[in-house]
């Protein structure tokens, strides 16, 4: 917001210049963000906050500037002769709902010259950023950003009483549905039931706190004028500045409080300035409705508390000056002295404190006026401490720790790792449901934004997989050969009822995302093109450095986004034999212009978790102090042997002293029938009894071969 | 290294032996050697065996056992001569060998954690050690831990700040949208005190959402909340964990300044500025006269908001204010990866661009 440094310095002696000026308030709490020198003056482009409309005037940061420098502050005069007939005999008030408009001060200047305001008016309006419109409007806004009171000049002759020849009738109603008006910004608008408005006799004729109508509006041919200067409660005010989508000074500060003792006093200013500047005849009395009369606030405030809930010591004195100087009462009940000043035991003084009317919305509570005196001393002088450590505080959750244990893991893998927006398009989004199974009960269509930002943003991702896509698109063509990227974060799917766990109606989980392609490394490194198994082997690796078991089983229910004969689901088996798909891996169907074939995993973060003991498989075998045994085994079998099946009669077998299985090469071509593969496992036996001897091996691979062979050796009739 | 003279007795040839196998020093003067000794035909030991019908009967028995002492003796002379000889010649090979130790090395294949992980985990780690644990929530939230439980009531003039996504489907009686996409961590506050009881000291890393999309603004963003909940826990509680904080996320001689400020669930409540990490606070580029484009030449940078948890937000979460007082902030992390990384701007963070992610170190 802006404001004229000379306009304050009128009221508050500052002989330390506009800088020392700019930092003391910034640092009370008004930040000065900006000076610009504008002729003589300095505009300040100062950050007042919501709680502070009090300060969003001149005489208001004059007060401040007052309290910091420790200043008298000089208000204007509002004074001036006033012989006129009583406002009462040209115009009536009455107030439909005193919490909705507390005080309604109307005041009659007769007689006025309408025409252009005088230079100065004008130069500090333009500072402020404000067009001169003619001598009554610019005295109208000039009072607003004097002290802050909202103003509006009717003109009288265009008032309607229910008698031709009587008063004005003004009256402060909800507006009814169908009512218009047309306000001074030349917009017609649809008025509804609920929108605060100032009427008479005819009709609407303002949207209380908001704007005037342009039918009332002071004109070139207006003689009579009747101020208004009345106080809207924030609630109405925003209501119907948000419902017509407008935004005005005055609708600024009602939404943010306005101060209810200040209506009179600011309509008279107005008024004498009027005079002062387009001449006519204040009348001698306003209209002042003012059911709701301001009720003081006092608040009780203990020396000793506040400098406990501060940890800093003040000064009896300079607390009340503070106070005082802001126009708050103080009065001291108890006045303990403190004999050692370090005994913080002591109770010190105690005071009653009464908030200003300007300040009635913010203070309510001590720690608000613990906030007065720790913004006025400063935070600079406050001895910055450690808490004291008490207890224990929780633990951070195991499915946290695990997050960041994996992004380290998967980053040790060769993936990158990235972060996308959780927005998507719902099309999209359609075709990558993610973890989320078909038909889960309760489950509801993707959580869907009422205000996105375009429809490409319109649902909350069911996958991170998308992303993943869109990344290695935006990397291809950019001329990455290889993409291995990842992404740990949140899905969500919307739900019935709320969820159990976060009270909102949301399936949100984390998952983990891995995608690879492409080729990688070059002749001197050794050239690699990912496949299939390159993401196996990461996803298996992270679920064993977990000790989760995990098993890969070609995909129970079809994906349509993956390749359906590249696709798997991730099985995680619990202890007690439970089983409970977790993820899915497998390729990417459609890859747009991907050159390499794309093969991702999702799963969930949760799943890396072990269930139950924690340490339970994470126990070791003591390896044998003899040297093992090894064993080369080749069996020719048809490419429909699934390898898990092999590998589960070897070890249905349950063979002596065998310590590991390994494949080590799947050959087809020369010498292996069409249809066939030559599959070679390396067996490994290992006793911790004694070394093994080589006869003793060999009878235990040729009961394996047989089995083996028995099973699954290729036959032309078989194939 | 002639045949053994039949004046030279054993103690002589194994003296002889020695000396000869001391001066070998190549293969060829070893292979010499070991024919001159050990040779089938005309060994040195071969000929003395052959004397052996020259000893009188009653001596050749101890004679032949010290012709046996002397072939042991030769034999293994001729294989430590052997060993040293090929030792000799490894090193000489070695001598010769060598690499172009500037070709590029074969790394391990690294992959990298994202910025924001990076800082997330620093910061962590610092709360670690002051006492502090992590918490989560979720990030479609509902109206109550989003706004109203932190002090935010409905039509509050505060909420406009805030640029809120709703989601839809979510209508409270008055039209107002119940659910939302957190708009902050704060609600993660909310959470944990509503579960469990003081003292509470977490941090809340998290995606928070606000409907703002320009240069300088991304719709989805990262913070980090701090709560501490405590008996007696002072503003200079407050100041001085913000300064171990910062102070150890930037450099130690960093500066914090604290501006009262005003957020609805603090009271009071205070922006925080450090010094500028680029300029050091002077606000002139280092090396030049020109103002530091960071910081606009104001030598401080806005980083967090601060402040004592306001008794409203204690009490909708159960505490009891005249018991527990206790501090919040909360600060952007992305802003925190753009400064130490030098990301000019914020959507990079986002674009999952490879060639500047593979860039990404400590």
């Amino acid at each position: 917001m802006k404001l004229s440094y000379q306009w304050i310095a009128e009221a508050v002696d500052l002989p330390e210049g506009v800088d020392e000026v700019a930092r003391r308030l910034t640092a009370a709490g008004l930040a000065v963000e900006n000076q610009e020198e504008v002729g003589e003056d300095v505009a300040l482009d100062v950050d007042i906050t919501t709680n502070r409309p009090d300060c969003m005037n001149h005489l208001g940061m004059a007060r401040e500037a007052a309290v910091l420098f420790g200043r008298e502050l000089r208000r204007p005069q509002a004074q001036s002769e006033a012989g006129g007939a009583p406002t009462a005999e040209v115009a009536t008030v009455s107030i439909e709902d005193p919490e909705q408009c507390r005080r309604y001060v109307a005041w009659a200047v007769r007689g006025v010259t309408i025409g252009p305001s005088p230079q100065w008016i004008v130069d500090r309006l333009e500072l402020l950023g404000l067009r001169s419109v003619n001598n009554v409007v610019d005295i109208t806004n000039y009072v607003l950003w004097e002290c802050g009171q909202p103003l509006h000049a009717f003109d009288l002759a265009k008032l309607r009483g229910a008698d031709e020849q009587g008063p004005a009738e003004i009256v402060v109603r909800e507006a009814r549905d169908g009512e218009t008006l047309t306000t001074l910004d030349g917009e017609a608008r649809e008025l509804k039931a609920g929108m605060l408005i100032i009427a008479d006799a005819s009709g609407p004729i303002g949207l209380a706190g908001v704007m005037g109508g342009a039918d009332s509006e002071v004109t070139d041919s207006t003689v009579d004028v009747l101020l208004e200067s009345a106080y809207f409660d924030p609630r109405p005010v925003r209501r119907t500045a948000s419902a017509l989508g407008m935004h005005t000074d005055a609708s600024h500060r009602f939404e943010r409080g306005a101060d209810p003792e200040l209506c009179a006093w600011a309509a008279q200013r107005a008024a004498a300035l009027l005079v002062e500047v387009a001449g006519g005849e204040i009348s001698e009395s306003p209209v002042d409705a003012y059911p709701a009369p301001f009720e003081e606030r006092a608040i009780e405030l203990s020396q000793r508390r506040l400098e406990a809930f501060a940890g800093a010591r003040f000064e009896r004195e300079q607390v009340e000056a503070w106070f005082r100087g802001l126009g708050f009462g103080i009065e001291r009940t108890s006045s303990n002295e403190r004999n050692d000043p370090a005994d913080s035991d002591e109770q010190g003084a105690r005071w009653t404190v009464t908030v200003p009317s300007w300040r009635y919305l913010d203070m309510e509570r001590v720690e608000d006026l613990y906030e007065e005196v720790i913004r006025l001393y400063g935070y600079d002088a406050i001895e910055a401490t450690l808490p004291a450590l008490s207890g224990h505080d929780g633990n951070t959750s195991a499915v946290y720790r695990r997050g960041m244990a994996a992004r380290r893991h998967l980053a040790a893998c060769g993936l990158a790792e990235t972060v996308h927006f959780a927005f998507q398009d719902a099309a999209v989004d359609g075709r990558y449901p993610g973890v989320f199974q078909q038909g889960q009960p309760g489950a509801g269509p993707a959580v869907e934004l009422v205000n996105p930002l375009s429809d490409l943003y319109r649902v909350m991702r069911r996958s991170l997989v998308p992303g993943l896509l869109g990344a290695s698109l935006y990397n291809q063509r950019r001329g990455a050969s290889a993409v291995k990227i990842f992404e740990i974060g949140h899905v969500f799917l919307a739900l019935e009822e709320n969820s159990s766990l976060t009270g909102v109606p949301v399936d949100e989980r984390e998952t983990l995302a891995v995608a690879r392609g492409g080729v990688i490394g070059n002749d001197w490194q050794g050239e690699k093109e990912l496949d299939f198994f390159d993401l196996k082997g990461v996803v298996e690796s992270l679920f064993s450095t977990f000790a989760v078991t995990l098993q890969v089983r070609p995909a129970a229910v079809a994906r349509e986004e993956l390749v359906s004969g590249v696709a798997a689901d991730l099985v995680v088996v619990e202890e007690a034999g439970e089983e409970q798909v977790v993820g899915y891996l497998g390729q990417i169907l459609d890859a747009e212009d991907l050159p390499f074939p794309l093969f991702v995993a999702e799963l969930e973060t949760a799943a890396l978790v072990p269930e139950g003991d924690r340490f339970s498989g994470l126990r070791v075998t003591p390896p044998s102090r003899f040297p093992g045994v090894g064993a080369d085994l080749t069996l020719t079998h048809s490419l429909d042997v699934p390898f898990a099946e092999i590998l589960a009669v070897v070890h249905g077998l349950k063979l002596e002293d065998l310590a590991d299985v390994q494949l080590v090469s799947r050959y087809q071509g020369k010498g292996v029938p069409e249809g066939a593969v030559n599959t070679t496992l390396r067996f490994h036996y290992s006793s911790a009894e004694g070394s093994l001897t080589q006869d003793a091996v060999n009878a235990r691979q040729s009961a394996v071969q047989q089995e083996l062979s028995r099973r699954f050796a290729w036959s032309e009739g078989a194939g | 290294m002639a045949d053994a003279a039949p004046t030279e007795s054993l103690e002589e040839l194994a003296h002889r032996f020695r000396q000869e196998a001391e001066a070998v020093s190549d293969r060829a003067q070893y292979d010499a050697l070991r024919v001159a000794w050990v040779g089938k035909k005309q060994g040195v030991l071969r000929s003395l065996m052959g004397r052996m019908k020259e000893v009188p009967p009653s001596e050749r028995r101890d004679y032949g056992q010290a012709v046996n002492r002397l072939k042991t003796e030769v034999e293994k002379g001729l294989q430590a001569l052997a060993a040293r000889l090929e030792d000799a010649d490894r090193q000489q090979a070695l001598k010769g060998a060598s690499v172009d130790v500037t070709l590029p090395g074969r790394q391990p294949d690294l992959g990298t954690l994202h910025p924001l992980t990076r800082v997330v985990a620093e910061m962590e780690e610092i709360f670690a050690e002051l006492g502090y644990s992590v918490a989560e929530g979720p990030e479609v939230e509902s109206d109550f831990h989003n706004f109203e439980a932190l002090n935010f009531p409905p039509d509050h003039p505060a909420r406009d700040t805030q640029d809120t996504f709703f989601v839809k489907g979510s209508s409270h009686q008055d039209g107002r949208q119940d659910l939302v996409l957190r708009t902050h961590t704060s609600p993660v506050q909310i959470r944990t005190m509503l579960s469990r009881r003081p003292p509470i000291r977490v941090i809340c890393p998290g995606r928070v959402y606000r409907n703002d999309n320009d240069l300088r603004h991304s719709p989805m963003f990262h913070q980090i909340e701090c709560l501490a909940i405590d008996e007696g826990i002072t503003v200079g509680d407050l100041k001085g964990t913000l300064e171990a904080f910062i102070q150890r996320l930037f450099s130690p001689d960093t500066g914090v300044r604290l501006r009262p400020s005003y957020f609805p669930f603090t009271e009071p409540s205070a922006e925080v500025d450090i010094t500028c990490p680029f300029c050091g606070g002077t606000g002139i580029t280092p090396g030049t006269n020109d103002p530091c484009p960071v910081c606009s030449g104001t030598g401080w940078m806005e980083i967090l908001g601060a402040g004592m948890v306001d008794p409203r937000v204690l009490l909708a979460c159960d505490i009891d204010p005249d018991r527990y007082s206790g501090f919040a902030f909360g600060l952007g992390i992305d802003r925190v990866a753009m400064i130490r990384y030098g990301v000019p701007n914020i959507r990079m963070l986002f674009d999952s661009d490879l060639r500047l992610l593979r860039q990404i170190q400590g």
